[in-house]
């Protein structure tokens, strides 16, 4: 299956590494990079950053201003199953707070948790398990 | 302390008021009241009463009642009972349960009454020295628990972002990839390098004395404008100052510099980037008494329901970056250590104008 790519990070720098990361993994893949979640948010609502037949990974950062990552999930999982379906939302955080992880843990919608920095071997391993499902 | 301690005292005969206030008056300011709903009213028009004496042979109420009743209603006076007779199971029974500090025999004499007031009044301040200090306590764990939460996203967030790209400088073949990505660097240490100056800021907008000079604001602002001169000069933002003070002025110089500088790199900061006319204004007026101090700035403006909650600690209202969300509560800090306001005016993408009144200490 066909896999891209939207990051969600306030830092720059994060956006960049992930950029990178993913580039270096394979040059081919679509990659979307928001500082701002709500510009995120409305590109998925609106089904831009999607190609189709193809599954997108949501790197998303728990902590930003305006609209955090918490934030970010509800919302996204007020969308229509069929458009959820077509994301998979991993969160990629430096947080080491057991309370935000647990919390964002329980939502449905969210597949799994990775500590930053992004790496190829933590890239790697988030693909095959995207490409099992 | 020159204002004399209030003392309300409460007795059925007027003879035993008259008598209390006329040999206590010149040291104690003496309230009286000759049944509860008098001692009630008093109570409630003067909320700075410290000690209060009841006897406990009154018609109706017996004194020890009235204190079991007040103790929930007005804590904070030391209740004190006069009695006359061996009430001694009434006594020691209200004594336990915490309804009365002490009691003082009839006939009374004046020493038996100062020395019952001192140590009621001992006893007052560190209750409310108590009070406050634990109203502090709460609050510093409070902000603890906010600091310990921010420290995996404000210090070790650009870390990790450092981390990541010297893990991938290693496959970086281009000269122009590396420089964009030393920039990015830069800006994330650069970040974090604001987020530690801003905390000790902060440290220091918390603790340490007051030292009031006498304020220049001509140059203080001078010093000012040769730091924000050269962001003026590459982001084109006009820069102007006009500082009117005729008189002496005097603060603490260092709240009012940390206030100046906050509210001026957000000025700067926060501008539109595709506007024509940019400018940051600066307009001090300082009179006798009261300085008024206002930051006019022509950026992005703050959202309507973001203005209420701008001067919380880690607060950002932007999704830029460059704020570490310490700026405005350091600049509130500072404005309560030299008993200043700060009132906020904003229109989206027009600008906001900050204005600091400040009065002479």
């Amino acid at each position: 299956m066909e896999l891209s790519f939207i990051v969600i990070d306030d830092s720059e720098l994060d956006c960049f590494i992930a950029r990178k990361i993913i580039r270096h993994t394979n040059e081919h893949l679509s990659i979307n990079t928001f500082q701002d979640a709500q510009l995120a948010l409305e590109t998925i609502q609106a089904g831009i950053a999607h190609a189709a037949g193809s599954k997108t990974i949501v790197l998303l950062d728990l902590q930003m201003p305006l609209m955090n990552g918490f934030q970010f999930v509800e919302e996204f999982e007020k969308l229509p199953p069929e458009t959820q379906k077509k994301y998979m939302v991993v969160i990629l955080s430096s947080t080491r707070n057991t309370n935000d992880i647990h919390r964002i843990l329980t939502y449905p919608a969210v597949n799994d948790i990775l500590e930053k920095p992004l790496t190829r071997e933590k890239l790697s391993s988030l693909m095959a398990k995207a490409q099992s499902r | 302390m020159s204002e004399k301690m209030k003392i309300l005292y409460v007795d059925d005969e007027p003879d035993n008021l008259v008598g209390f206030k006329a040999s206590l008056r010149l040291d104690y300011h003496i309230l009286t009241a000759v049944n509860i709903p008098q001692a009630m009213s008093c109570l409630s028009n003067h909320p700075d009463i410290k000690v209060v004496f009841c006897d406990q042979r009154m018609p109706g109420t017996t004194g020890v009642e009235f204190f079991e009743e007040i103790r929930i209603s007005y804590p904070l006076p030391v209740r004190i009972l006069l009695t006359a007779y061996a009430d001694v199971e009434s006594i020691i029974d209200a004594i336990n349960r915490g309804n009365i500090f002490r009691y003082v025999k009839k006939p009374w004499t004046e020493a038996d009454i100062v020395s019952a007031i001192d140590e009621a009044s001992k006893f007052y301040m560190a209750n409310s020295m108590l009070s406050i200090k634990n109203d502090e306590l709460q609050k510093a764990y409070n902000e603890l628990n906010k600091f310990a939460y921010s420290v995996s996203h404000d210090i070790r967030g650009p870390l990790a972002g450092l981390l990541g790209a010297i893990d991938i400088a290693r496959d970086v073949d281009t000269v122009e990839e590396m420089r964009e990505m030393l920039y990015l660097m830069e800006k994330s240490l650069k970040k974090l390098d604001t987020y530690i100056i801003s905390m000790h800021d902060y440290y220091s907008m918390q603790r340490g004395e007051l030292k009031i000079t006498d304020i220049n604001f001509n140059e203080i602002m001078n010093e000012l404008k040769a730091i924000y001169d050269v962001l003026s000069i590459t982001n084109h933002v006009a820069f102007k100052i006009n500082v009117k003070q005729d008189d002496t002025f005097r603060t603490d110089a260092v709240p009012l510099t940390l206030i100046l500088n906050n509210l001026l790199s957000n000025a700067f900061k926060y501008q539109d980037k595709k506007r024509r006319n940019k400018s940051v204004e600066v307009t001090i007026e300082a009179e006798k008494t009261l300085a008024t101090i206002c930051i006019k700035d022509t950026g992005i403006g703050i959202l309507g329901n973001h203005i209420g909650k701008i001067f919380n600690l880690f607060y950002r209202a932007n999704s830029q970056e460059v704020g570490s969300g310490f700026g405005l509560y350091n600049v509130k800090s500072a404005l309560s250590k030299i008993n200043g306001k700060i009132e906020v005016n904003s229109v989206m993408d027009q600008g906001t104008t900050f204005k600091v009144t400040l009065p002479s200490i």
